[in-house]
C-alpha cells in the first residue's frame, strides 16, 4: 500500500476521494464523535454560558498576551521551571535538542503534540542521534509507519486494525497472539512502551493550556501517556504555543468543561494534569520532598508565525484550543480526510491556521476547500467564526491576484451588468435564448469552459424562456386581464 | 391595514426558476399581503462576496440597497442564502462608508426569508396548501446557520403535508453546492452531493423541498444525472399549490 | 543586545497594535455565577453512576476495619500482594498500613534518586507491583473524577504505574464540577508539582474507534467512599 502523498492539493483530494475504506472509517468515527458531543452538550446545563465565557476568556487573554506571557514566565520560574523562547520552528527544535544533549539524553519519549509536528522535532532529535518514541497509541503507530496523523484527536482514523497488526508484526516482532485482537494489540503496545518510559532520559509533551497566574501547565490525555511522559524521565520539556494561555485556574476550569466534551463527548478526559514546576525538594534537610516527578521542567515558548498572525484580521483563530470538534462535523473533511490538506493542521481550523502561520501563497487552495456551510462555527467551544475567517482569506487571495484570470474577469463583467438594469435585461434575454436552444427537456448536460466542471457529474437547469421580472404583473393588472 | 412587502426575487429565481417567484407572490397574496416587485433588481452580490471579490460584491450590494430602499417596506426573499447576505453581511461590507452602512443596517432590519416572514412575522403556518406525495426537507446551510432558519420551514411543511413529511437523514448536512465551490472543487462537491442523494433515496420521498433554489438546482441536477425520479420543489411551490398562476 | 524573549514579546506587542480580536475586553471577564450547591447524597449518586459507566468500581467503608477489608478484598481479586502507597498520614487513616501488613499485603516504598541510572533501576523494580493505593484531595461528581495532589509522601507513581489503582475518597470532599472545586479551593492548583484528576481507568479508541482500557495508566480503578 502506497502511503506517499501526491504533490498537489487536488491530486491528494482525488486520491482520498477514491479511497472508499477511508471514507467509511471517517464517516463512522465522525458520526460517533459528533453524536457524543451533541449528547454531552445537551446534558451540560450551562453550555451556552460556558461557551460565551470561554470565548471571552480566550479573547481577553490574546488581547493581553504579552502581559500574560510575562506573568506566566515569572510564576513558572518561581516554581523552578526553566523558560526558553523560540522564535522559529528551527529555534524550537534546536532548543529541545540542546536540552537533550546537555542532559546526556539518548532516548526521549513523547506525548502527543501538534506543535512538535510543526517544528519537526522528531527529525531534529534523530539527526542529533537521540532516539524518539511517540507514546500516544495512535501517534506511535504513525511513527513506526513513517506516516502523518490525519486528525487532531484521532491520528490513525485512516487505518484499519489489519494495518496496525501488520505493522506490529513486521516492525516490532509481535506474535500472532499479540495482534489477534484490539485489546491484545493495546496490551502489546503498553508493554513495549513501558520499556521506553522507564529508560527514557527526557519526556517531551505539548501543553493544552498554561495558567499565567500560577505558572502551571495543563496537559490532558485519556491513555495516561501524558502522566508517564511528564513523571518518569528526569527531564521534562514542554512545548507551549505562545497563544495557549489563560489568566487563572478558574478560567482554565471553564475551558476544561468544554474541551473533552467538544472533542469526544466525555465529561472530562481520563487524566487532567496540572504541572507546576519540577518535583519539589524538601525544605528541611531530612525531608526529600516529593518522591517522584521530573527534576527539571523546561518550557519552550514557541512563536513560529503566531505573533505575525496575531497582527492580522485572522487573529481570532488564536482563540482555538485544539479540540477537533470542527473536523468532526465538516462535510469536506469527511470526504477527503486529513492528509489531503497537506499541513500539520487539517480541516476547518487548518484551512485558516496553515495560511495564517505560513502564508496564503503556500496554502492557497485550503480556504477555497469549503462550501461555507458553517457547521464548524456551530460546534466551536469558543465560537470562532471560521466561515468569516475563510472569507477574509478569500478576499486576500483576490487582492493578491491569486484568483484565476477568467474568474476575476467574469466577476467584473457580472457586477458591471448587475449594476446596470438595461444590461441586465439584455444579458438575461440572451442567456434565456441560448439556454433554451441548447437544453433538452429543460436541462443542459454540458456547460462550456471552466463551467464544465459542473456538468462532469451533474445536469444544469436551462434558463427559463421568460424571467420572473419579465412575466410578473401587479395584482390589479392580473385581475383586469382575466 | 394590509401589509405590503417588496419582493427581492434573487437572480437565480428570476432567470432559472421564475415559477418560484410567482409561487412566492401567490403565497403572500393568499396571506393577505400586498406584493410589489421593485423594478431593476438584479443580484445581491453573494457569489462575488463568497469568492472574495469584495469590490464587485460592494458594487452589487450598493446597487441592491438603493433598489430596495426606495420604499421602506419590508423585503421578502425566497432564498435563505440571499436573505443571509443582506441581513448578516451587507452592513459589514460598508464599514468604511457610514452613510451606506446606515442604509445597509436599515435594510438588514427589514429583510426576511419567505418562511421566516410567514411564521415569525405574520404568525401563520397554515397556508391552505395540500401537496401530494411524500416530501423530505433539506435544510439549506446559510438560512439554517446564518438566519437560524430551523423551525419555520418545517412548521410550514408539517402544516401542509402532515404525516407525509418524510424524515431525511442528515438533513442539515451541506449538499455540496457552496456557490463557486461547485466548480472550484467539483469532485468534493459531487461526493457531498452523492451522500445527499443517497440520503434522499433512503428517505422514500417523492420530492425534496428546500428554501433555496441554489441547493435545489445542485441536488436536482445530480438526481437527474443519477436517474433518480425524485423531484425538487422550492417551499414556495409547495405552499402555493399547483394552480396559482 | 536583545534576547529571543525580548524579540518575541516585542513581536506580540506589535501584533496587538493591528490585531482584530472580536469580543476581547481589557479586563478579565467576571466569573460566572456559582451554580446551586448539591447535597452530598446527590453527588455520591452521580459520582457512582459516572465512575461505574467508565468501568470503575465504587465501594463504601465506615471504619478502618471496613476500609482494610475493602482494600484486601480488591487486592485478592487481582491476586496482588504488594502495593505502592501514599504515606499513611496522607491517606488519613492512622494504623491502616499496619492492618494491611497483617493481612499479608506488602507496601513497597521508594524515593527516586536524582541520577538517571539509579532512577531507571528503581522504576524498573516498581513496575511489577500489584496495585497502588492513594487517598485523594477532592473528588468531582460530574464525570467521576478523583483529585490527587502530589507532595511529600504523596507520590505520583502509586496512581500511575500499577495496573490497579485504589483511591480512598472522602464524600465530604465531593464537588459537582471542576469550576466548583476551584472556586472553593483555589489553593489546590499549585499545592504540589502535580495535580491530577483521574476519571476512571486509562483508555484509548485509537484503533478503529474500539475502546480498550489500561493503555499506559491503570486498567482498573476502585474508589472507596468514606465519610
Amino acid at each position: 500500500m502506497s502511503d506517499a502523498q501526491p504533490v498537489t492539493f487536488h491530486a491528494r483530494v482525488d486520491k482520498a476521494l477514491a479511497d472508499t475504506a477511508l471514507h467509511q472509517a471517517l464517516s463512522t468515527t465522525m458520526n460517533r464523535l459528533a453524536a457524543n458531543r451533541t449528547n454531552a452538550f445537551a446534558a451540560l446545563p450551562d453550555a451556552d454560558a460556558l461557551r460565551d465565557q470561554a470565548r471571552r476568556i480566550r479573547a481577553h487573554t490574546i488581547a493581553n498576551l504579552d502581559r500574560y506571557l510575562e506573568q506566566f514566565t515569572a510564576a513558572a520560574e518561581r516554581r523552578g521551571c526553566r523558560i526558553h523562547w523560540a522564535e522559529s520552528a528551527a529555534d524550537a527544535a534546536a532548543t529541545v535538542v540542546g536540552i537533550a544533549k546537555t542532559s546526556g539524553v539518548s532516548l526521549a519519549v513523547k506525548s502527543k503534540s501538534m506543535l512538535s509536528e510543526e517544528i519537526e522535532l522528531n527529525h531534529a532529535l534523530e539527526a542529533a542521534g537521540i532516539r524518539v518514541v511517540e507514546t500516544d497509541l495512535g501517534e506511535f503507530v504513525v511513527q513506526i509507519a513513517h506516516d502523518r496523523p490525519s486528525h487532531i484527536i484521532a491520528p490513525i482514523i485512516h487505518r484499519r486494525r489489519e494495518d496496525v497488526a501488520a505493522l506490529f508484526r513486521d516492525l516490532l516482532g509481535a506474535t500472532d497472539a499479540d495482534v489477534a485482537t484490539i485489546p491484545a494489540m493495546t496490551a502489546f503496545a503498553r508493554k513495549t512502551l513501558r520499556h521506553e518510559f522507564i529508560n527514557a532520559g527526557m519526556g517531551v509533551s505539548g501543553v493544552n493550556l498554561a495558567v499565567a497566574e500560577t505558572g502551571s501547565l495543563c496537559l490532558v490525555t485519556n491513555e495516561g501517556n501524558g502522566r508517564m511522559t511528564t513523571t518518569m524521565p528526569r527531564v521534562h520539556v514542554a512545548l507551549l504555543g505562545l497563544e495557549r494561555l489563560v489568566p487563572t485556574a478558574g478560567d482554565l476550569a471553564v475551558v476544561l468543561q468544554l474541551l473533552a466534551r467538544s472533542a469526544t463527548g466525555q465529561a472530562m478526559p481520563v487524566y487532567t494534569n496540572l504541572l507546576t514546576g519540577p518535583r519539589r525538594r524538601g525544605d528541611s534537610p531530612d525531608s526529600r520532598g516529593e518522591p517522584d516527578g521530573p527534576d527539571e521542567l523546561h518550557v519552550v515558548i514557541v512563536d513560529n508565525g503566531r505573533s505575525k498572525l496575531l497582527g492580522t484580521e485572522l487573529a481570532e483563530i488564536l482563540y482555538c484550543v485544539r479540540c477537533g470538534a470542527c473536523l468532526n462535523v465538516c462535510p469536506v473533511y469527511r470526504h477527503i480526510g486529513g492528509h489531503a490538506y497537506g499541513g500539520v493542521y487539517p480541516g476547518p481550523v487548518g484551512s485558516v491556521v496553515m495560511p495564517g502561520l505560513e502564508g496564503l501563497h503556500r496554502w492557497a487552495e485550503l480556504p477555497q476547500a469549503s462550501s461555507l456551510c458553517g457547521a464548524c462555527r456551530d460546534v466551536c467551544p469558543v465560537r470562532i467564526d471560521l466561515p468569516r475567517l475563510l472569507l477574509k482569506l478569500r478576499a486576500q487571495a483576490v487582492q493578491g491576484h491569486m484568483a484565476p484570470a477568467w474568474l476575476h474577469a467574469g466577476m467584473k463583467a457580472y457586477s458591471a451588468v448587475a449594476t446596470r438594469p438595461m444590461a441586465w435585461k439584455m444579458m438575461g434575454n440572451l442567456v434565456g435564448r441560448l439556454g433554451a436552444g441548447l437544453a433538452t427537456h429543460g436541462w443542459l448536460s454540458r456547460l462550456p469552459g471552466p463551467l464544465g466542471a459542473w456538468t462532469e457529474s451533474r445536469d444544469f437547469p436551462a434558463p427559463a424562456a421568460k424571467s420572473f421580472t419579465n412575466s410578473w404583473r401587479p395584482k390589479a393588472d392580473r385581475k383586469r386581464r382575466s | 391595514m394590509t401589509k405590503r412587502v417588496q419582493l427581492f426575487v434573487t437572480c437565480l429565481v428570476d432567470r432559472f426558476y421564475p415559477g418560484v417567484g410567482h409561487a412566492t407572490v401567490a403565497v403572500l397574496e393568499r396571506a393577505g399581503v400586498e406584493v410589489t416587485v421593485p423594478a431593476d433588481q438584479t443580484c445581491c452580490g453573494q457569489p462575488a462576496f463568497n469568492g472574495g471579490f469584495l469590490d464587485d460584491a460592494r458594487a452589487m450590494a450598493r446597487y441592491t440597497i438603493d433598489v430596495l430602499s426606495k420604499s421602506a417596506d419590508p423585503v421578502v426573499v425566497p432564498s435563505g442564502s440571499c436573505a443571509d447576505m443582506i441581513v448578516n453581511h451587507y452592513p459589514e461590507l460598508f464599514a468604511d462608508d457610514p452613510a451606506c452602512q446606515a442604509k445597509a443596517r436599515d435594510l438588514a432590519g427589514r429583510t426576511y426569508e419567505l418562511s421566516q416572514f410567514l411564521v415569525d412575522v405574520l404568525g401563520i403556518t397554515d397556508t391552505g396548501a395540500h401537496p401530494t406525495g411524500r416530501l423530505a426537507y433539506h435544510a439549506s446551510c446559510h438560512g439554517l446557520r446564518g438566519l437560524g432558519l430551523r423551525d419555520a420551514p418545517r412548521a410550514l411543511l408539517s402544516a401542509a403535508a402532515g404525516d407525509r413529511v418524510a424524515d431525511l437523514p442528515d438533513a442539515e448536512t451541506c449538499c455540496g453546492f457552496g456557490g463557486l465551490f461547485a466548480i472550484k472543487m467539483p469532485h468534493v462537491s459531487n461526493a457531498m452531493l452523492q451522500s445527499k442523494i443517497e440520503a434522499i433515496e433512503s428517505s422514500g420521498a417523492d420530492a425534496v423541498v428546500a428554501t433555496d433554489v441554489s441547493c435545489l438546482m445542485h441536488i436536482g441536477g445530480g438526481l437527474r444525472r443519477h436517474g433518480t425520479p425524485v423531484r425538487t420543489l422550492h417551499i414556495a411551490e409547495v405552499l402555493a399549490g399547483p394552480d396559482h398562476e | 543586545m536583545s534576547t529571543a524573549r525580548d524579540r518575541m514579546l516585542a513581536a506580540v506587542r506589535t501584533g496587538l497594535m493591528s490585531a482584530e480580536l472580536p469580543d476581547a475586553s481589557p479586563e478579565r471577564p467576571a466569573d460566572l455565577p456559582a451554580r446551586a450547591a448539591q447535597t452530598v447524597e446527590a453527588m455520591v449518586t452521580r459520582f457512582t453512576t459516572d465512575l461505574t459507566a467508565l468501568t470503575g468500581e465504587v465501594h463504601h467503608a465506615q471504619a478502618i476495619t471496613d476500609l482494610a477489608d475493602a482494600i484486601a478484598g480488591i487486592a485478592a481479586t487481582y491476586s496482588a500482594s504488594d502495593y505502592l502507597s501514599w504515606h499513611e498520614s496522607a491517606l488519613g487513616w492512622p494504623g491502616l498500613i499496619d492492618i494491611l501488613t497483617s493481612r499479608g499485603l506488602r507496601r513497597v516504598t521508594y524515593d527516586l534518586p536524582f541520577d538517571q541510572a539509579g532512577r531507571d533501576a528503581d522504576v524498573r523494580a516498581l513496575a511489577e507491583v500489584g496495585f497502588g493505593l492513594t487517598g485523594s484531595d477532592a473528588a468531582i461528581s460530574e464525570g467521576g473524577g478523583i483529585v490527587l495532589v502530589s507532595g511529600p509522601g504523596r507520590g505520583r507513581l502509586a496512581s500511575l504505574l500499577p495496573p490497579v489503582h485504589v483511591a480512598i475518597v472522602r464524600t465530604s470532599q465531593l464537588y459537582p464540577s471542576l469550576p466548583d472545586l476551584l472556586a472553593a479551593r483555589p489553593d489546590l492548583v499549585d499545592r504540589g508539582s502535580n495535580v491530577t484528576i483521574v476519571a476512571g481507568p486509562s483508555r484509548t479508541a485509537d484503533i478503529e474507534m474500539t475502546l480498550t482500557h489500561g493503555v499506559h495508566g491503570p486498567k482498573r480503578v476502585h474508589a472507596i467512599l468514606t465519610a
